[in-house]
């Protein structure tokens, strides 16, 4: 995997491109999303505006309404400024307070306290009247609020699962399709790790790389296009603000990156340290080695946490000189703004909006203008912060496409036929393999193998048994050579319907924890307990599941903790005959049973093969001895082909010497 | 233990046997809350520290509403100091004596000034270090080691971040590093069931959650009502003459919005709960599926496996979104509260400050203070609610950290020369789960023996082995170590003088030096060359591209199994101990190598306990003395020969089968 070392902007544009395949299936919806925030963002700064106007300017300071907003509250003219008005009544305000005024004296009699004066100013009375039904707006405002903004992020967390479930079922598809060549090699925590915080890791791509800039944007502008009406020259401060903060944005972002690259590495490894020291609890335990692993366990920890915390420290100090340079700017343009409310300059296009009577810098204006800003802000930096996480996402993504770009390495062709039925024979050609290239496991095997035979493959640990059946399974393919079944090449037949051809019983017999009879049937759902309770019967099985508390029905412990080695075997052993495939393959199938029941288990499994090829991998010999035909394993390549007979009768054969390895101070060989 | 965790299984759709118990009461989150505040004194200092920062970080809120109010009626409207009824609070009298004659833009210059001061300090908005997480508990485990944070940012800000997140740090260290000891200290029946293992694993993703439901439970609350003591302080300095009315709405805030959510608090903690357990079912599935990966594979169990994790996750999301859902109506009803508490507000102080009473620059200070009590009001009320879902993820853990530990048999007496003898009187043992593995043992080892233990499936014959280094103790008998009751030594010394290697080769993804020196760490080079040479493994490791310290796949799966087999054996000779235990040492080797190995393991047995559980014939046949064990008691005893000269043997006639007859 090529670990990026940075992430510019044209690569975060790729990786926003790269999870449109995700994204898609719910586009509709993700628009839909995006534009009711907009719209409601819109509404609520227009409104905003409107509401500082009316709460600061005329409720608490008593002037009279714009017209328009006489017309929102359902007010009469007696509440309205007259046109013109303001602007006399400020001169005059200026000249003379105590002047009379032009219009509506008679009003104005009663009511004539400090500098009162009914042309622009309400009385009291009128000034509870506009706030009252202010009051009311502000409530329907809430109660709207409240259903709108809650629908809106559930909305949100609704569509995000959507694609995250998707993409969790993409991922963990792959990653078992992918042959066990990748899996042989990755440590399992690795993997678990990968899945389920990189699966997230591109849920939060959708949502912090897309639908939360481009609310944060839309927050910025519509802040700066409020803030520029109201002054150009503080809309030019604010951009020259940016300089240095975008300054800093560079400058730390490779840092951002590079730690956060170290802190996902060693979280990785401590969460395969734990995973794996705990799958080996008892060696450790038995050896005592609780301290080494204690101390290399804390070490791993220490390193883990001490990543995450430098990651943290940079992610914080960059945050915090931004929010310094930014909260200067507050509180600078609140000094510009507070002097040009004493002049009472006017705005710059505040006014325009009928219903804001922003025409000059006054209460209202400072305080509207002043909480913009503080958005402004606000907003920049969450994009900043954003821009933060984003390079730890990035990191992140990069596995997480890692495991979603691989291909599978077996792919069907796309003529690919089922698998011939009835099977009559099995062949392999000159195959040659092996898993690493420069490193044949196989050189040329030539073997057939027809129905109702059993053959056993023997040879020295290593020799490539295993690995013959893997080809035959195909888990891989073979680099040269070709296996045919009934004439037609292994690689024209479906994976699927081969796969569904062959049973086998595994080396390792894995269970799950799952009940008995499931376990059997885990590979057939649908066999009738009739049909596992006989496959059982075949495997020597039934005996010892039926001495236990629930029978069938007794529920294992993960990997089948609570059975003997012997019996999670036999068990693996019934798992494969249930399914009643024509190609059986047994993996060193009774290494851990005993003479008598591994006698007894290939007695019936020669009865029931009567109808199928079965392949024996083993090194016992009397269970090799029973074999129809036995194929001698060597470096890679098959040495003797024959029966037990025929090859004892090779002098000096290899297989002989095997057996006589085994039987070399034997007492004569008792019982035959 | 095994019972516990297996008696839910019934009872619910998961497979998840310890998630499943939903409830929790109030008085156990108390219990838990209680025991959780007692391992915050493994990170004491950095508490301290967190709560003196946290403190200071307080200061801002005595002079921000003041300084708005000056600027909105000295500055803005211009009105003279002396013009107002509500008196400034005695911390603010000094700066508004020292600004009182200066000009409208000279005021405003100060405060600006200030304002500067304060911004180095408590910065622009609060601190929090925290990346992105998905909707599930692992990844949101992840944020919650390294959680910390701050009020405000600049340089206070940025300090109490940083010691918060060492304090997260070092407390769920601890916890994860007590676990990992309390998993070793589990006995060994219990860790049979592969499980509990795994169950432990999953309650590591549950540990960060200790010092989150700390703070949260101390801190958190301590300075929202640090903050709100501030507030109503001031309010009831300066406006408690004006208008005493909002010093009583004031104090009633936070009892009014505790009022309100208290009742929600059983459906919320219920569904949490829920949601939490359909989370670490998924986990399970998606662990399983891929643990067991090649299994499935070769069984066609893909689309099922799929299905499976498929079901799962779509059951959490669904249940996530459920919890969000309850959090919304909760959300909705104290937010209702607080807001009938705003319209209040607003039609009183509009009132004031229309009849002359109060400023507008009043209506400022009001509103920031109020705002403040109502979101520490909306705090107050969902707190109790939130820690119940920290509280159920620390249950997890104390649930294992209270596991029955092993009993070390009251021993203290310490092994340290050890001759090798070892004597089995009358010993009966039954499992766990009721099977009798063995009745009436009795048996004599002593050193430079290679004892075979033989006998069929299920007999008895690991149980018989386990007995020796103590990992299981029987119903009645004893058994002696060079005369000693091992009732009475330390378990630990005994371990130390016994290897044991293990039926299954689990070998750690290290490189295969690490592997060795992991049970042996003072082992030297040659000490180690040895090993692998007695167990036939010198040659292929050699053969490894970069020999011994070559990195094993997981599990060791680049190796054969009986590569494998052998570097285990390797692992279990490099300690050198007088008692040496192998349970089917040579069950995945093919017969020559098989020979030397025993061979090997002849030459060992000089001076030394070799026992060695096997099925094969030419293994056992070279053993010195042969235990035939059948159906838990000891049937035979004797060498090979002596056994097979005896036609009433069960030896035999297990042998004569063997054979292939």
């Amino acid at each position: 995997m090529a670990e990026r070392s940075t992430l510019s902007l044209g690569e975060l544009g790729r990786l926003v491109l790269r999870t449109w395949p995700y994204m898609r299936p719910q586009l509709p919806h993700l628009v839909a999303w995006v534009v009711a925030r907009y719209a409601l963002e819109l509404v609520f700064l227009f409104a905003t505006l409107v509401a500082f106007d009316l709460l600061n300017n005329k409720i608490l300071l008593g002037e009279k309404l714009q017209h328009d907003q006489a017309v929102l509250l359902q007010l009469d003219d007696s509440y309205v400024i007259a046109p013109g008005a303001q602007d006399v009544a400020a001169e005059e305000e200026a000249a003379a307070p105590d002047d009379a005024s032009l219009q509506d004296v008679d009003s104005a009699e009663s009511e004539a306290e400090k500098g009162f004066d009914p042309a622009v100013t309400m009385n009291a009375e009128q000034r509870r009247v506009v706030r009252n039904r202010l009051g009311v707006i502000f409530a329907i405002a809430t109660v709207l609020g409240f259903m709108l903004l809650p629908t809106i992020d559930y909305y949100r967390t609704w569509i995000l699962q959507r694609v995250n479930q998707y993409l969790r079922v993409t991922m963990m598809e792959r990653a078992e399709h992918l042959s066990l060549r990748y899996h042989s090699h990755a440590r399992t925590g690795d993997a678990i790790y990968r899945i389920y915080q990189d699966s997230a890791m591109i849920t939060s791509v959708i949502e912090r790389i897309v639908l939360e800039p481009v609310v944060a944007m839309g927050h910025v502008v519509f802040s700066f296009f409020v803030i520029w009406l109201f002054s150009p020259i503080l809309g030019g401060l604010y951009l020259a603000g940016m300089l240095p903060i975008l300054w800093l944005v560079v400058w730390f972002t490779p840092r951002l990156q590079m730690r956060s690259r170290r802190a996902r590495t060693t979280n990785s490894a401590l969460t395969s340290r734990i995973q794996e020291a705990f799958a080996a609890i008892r060696i450790i335990k038995a050896n005592r080695a609780e301290r080494v692993m204690g101390a290399r366990f804390d070490n791993d920890s220490r390193i883990a946490l001490d990543a995450a915390f430098y990651l943290r420290v940079e992610f914080i100090l960059m945050r915090a000189l931004i929010m310094v340079i930014a909260g200067a700017m507050i509180i600078g343009t609140q000094y510009l703004m507070a002097g040009w409310t004493i002049t009472e300059s006017p705005t710059f296009l505040a006014g325009a909006v009928a219903l804001v009577g922003f025409s000059i810098w006054n209460l209202g204006a400072f305080q509207a203008a002043g909480s913009r800003t503080e958005e402004f802000a606000e907003a920049g930096g969450d994009l900043i912060r954003m821009w933060g996480v984003i390079q730890d996402l990035g990191v992140g993504l990069d596995r997480a496409f890692f495991l979603l770009d691989l291909k599978p390495d077996i792919v069907d062709a796309d003529n690919a036929v089922p698998l011939p039925a009835p099977i009559r024979e099995i062949r392999f050609e000159r195959v040659a393999f092996g898993y690493d290239p420069a490193q044949p496991v196989l050189k040329g095997i030539d073997l057939k193998a027809q129905t109702g035979t059993i053959t056993a493959i023997v040879g020295g640990t290593g020799s490539g048994k295993s690995t013959l059946m893997s080809l035959l399974l195909r888990l891989y393919d073979p680099d040269a050579g070709t296996i045919r079944i009934n004439g037609v090449p292994l690689a024209e037949i479906q994976t699927e319907s081969l796969r569904a051809g062959v049973a086998i019983a595994l080396q390792q017999n894995t269970l799950f924890a799952t009940t008995v009879a499931d376990n059997i049937a885990y590979a057939k759902a649908d066999a009738s307990r009739q049909a596992i309770e006989s496959a059982a019967t075949v495997a020597c099985a039934d005996a010892f599941i039926r001495e236990m508390a629930q029978g069938y029905d007794t529920e294992l412990g993960e990997r089948g903790g609570k059975l003997s080695t012997g019996q999670r075997q036999r068990l693996s052993i019934a798992r494969a005959i249930v399914r009643d495939t024509p190609i059986l393959i047994l993996d060193e199938p009774t290494a851990s049973l005993d003479a008598e029941t591994e006698h007894a288990v290939l007695r019936n499994l020669a009865d029931w093969g009567r109808e199928r090829i079965v392949f024996l991998i083993t090194h016992r010999l009397s269970t090799i001895r029973n074999a129809d035909q036995i194929a001698f394993l060597e470096d890679g390549e098959i040495r003797e082909l024959g029966d037990h007979a025929s090859l004892m009768s090779i002098p000096e054969g290899r297989y002989r010497r095997y057996v006589n390895a085994e039987v070399e101070i034997d007492v004569p060989e008792v019982g035959q | 233990m095994s019972d516990a965790t297996a008696s839910h299984t019934s009872t619910t759709h998961f497979d998840d046997r310890l998630d499943t118990d939903t409830r929790i009461s109030n008085l156990e989150v108390v219990g838990i809350l209680w025991r959780a505040l007692k391992l915050v004194s493994r990170a004491r200092g950095l508490f301290l520290g967190k709560i003196g920062l946290g403190f200071i970080a307080r200061i801002p809120i005595l002079y921000l509403p003041w300084l708005a109010k000056i600027v909105i009626d000295q500055v803005l409207l211009q009105e003279p100091f002396d013009q107002s009824e509500v008196p400034f609070p005695p911390h603010v009298a000094p700066f508004v004596a020292a600004i009182a004659g200066l000009s409208p833009m000279g005021i405003m210059a100060a405060v600006t000034g200030l304002l500067f001061v304060l911004l180095i300090f408590f910065g622009s908005g609060e601190t929090w270090a925290r990346f992105s997480e998905g909707e599930d508990s692992a990844t949101q485990s992840e944020n919650a080691i390294s959680e910390g944070g701050s009020g405000r940012s600049g340089i206070i800000g940025i300090l109490e971040t940083l010691v918060h997140i060492r304090m997260s740090q070092r407390l769920t260290n601890h916890l994860r590093t007590e676990l990992f000891r309390c998993m070793g200290r589990l006995p060994m029946t219990v860790l049979d069931n592969h499980r509990i293992g795994d169950a432990v694993y999953r309650v590591m993703y549950d540990a960060p959650m200790l010092p989150r439901m700390c703070y949260r439970a101390t801190l958190e609350p301590l300075f929202a009502l640090v903050g709100a003591a501030i507030s109503l302080y001031m309010i009831g300095y300066s406006y408690g003459d004006v208008a005493p009315e909002l010093v009583w709405a004031a104090f009633a805030v936070i009892p009014a919005g505790l009022c309100i959510t208290v009742p929600f608090s059983g459906i919320s903690r219920r569904v949490q709960q829920e949601s939490r357990a359909a989370g670490s079912a998924t986990t399970n599935a998606l662990e399983e599926s891929l643990g067991n990966v090649s299994a499935v594979q070769s069984l066609g169990g893909m689309a099922r496996e799929k299905e499976r994790i498929d079901a799962r996750s779509s059951e959490s999301f669904r249940r996530y979104r459920f919890v969000k859902l309850v959090e919304l109506i909760v959300g909705f009803t104290s937010f209702g509260a607080v807001v009938v508490f705003g319209f209040w507000a607003y039609v009183f102080i509009t009132d004031q400050v229309i009849d002359g009473v109060l400023t507008p620059g009043d209506w400022g200070v009001l509103f920031g203070l109020g705002l403040s009590l109502g979101l520490t009001a909306l705090g107050v009320g969902t707190f109790w609610i939130e820690l119940q879902g920290n509280a159920a993820a620390v249950r997890r853990v104390f649930f294992f950290l209270d596991q029955e530990i092993e009993k070390p048999g009251g021993g203290s007496f310490r092994l340290e020369a050890f001759a090798g003898s070892v004597r089995i009187e009358g010993i009966d043992f039954t499992y766990p789960d009721g099977r009798q593995a063995l009745k009436g043992i009795d048996l004599d080892l002593v050193s430079g023996q290679l004892v075979a233990i033989v006998g069929p499936t299920g007999a008895g014959k690991t149980s018989l082995a386990y007995l020796i280094p103590g990992f299981i103790r029987p119903d009645s008998g004893r058994v002696l170590v060079d005369g000693r009751d091992i009732e009475e030594v330390d378990v630990d010394s005994l371990r130390d003088q016994v290897s044991y290697v293990f039926q299954e080769h689990v070998l750690m993804s290290e490189s295969i030096r690490d592997n060795l020196l992991m049970v042996q760490p003072d082992a030297t080079e040659a000490d180690m060359l040895e090993a692998l040479t007695t167990a036939g493994a010198l040659e292929f490791v050699r053969a490894l591209p970069d020999g011994m310290d070559t990195v094993l796949g997981r599990s060791g799966d680049t190796l054969s199994v009986g590569q494998k087999q052998r570097l285990c054996i390797a692992r279990g000779l490099i300690r050198d101990t007088p008692v040496l235990i192998l349970d089917e040492p040579t069950a995945a080797l093919d017969p020559q190598t098989e020979n030397a190995l025993v061979q090997a393991l002849r030459d060992a047995s000089r001076g030394r306990l070799v026992i060695v559980i096997a099925h094969r014939l030419s293994t056992i046949r070279q053993a010195d003395r042969i235990v035939f064990l059948e159906e838990g008691e000891i049937r035979d005893i004797g060498s090979h020969e002596a056994l097979m000269g005896d036609p009433a043997s069960r030896y035999r006639r297990f042998v004569e089968l063997q054979g292939g007859g």
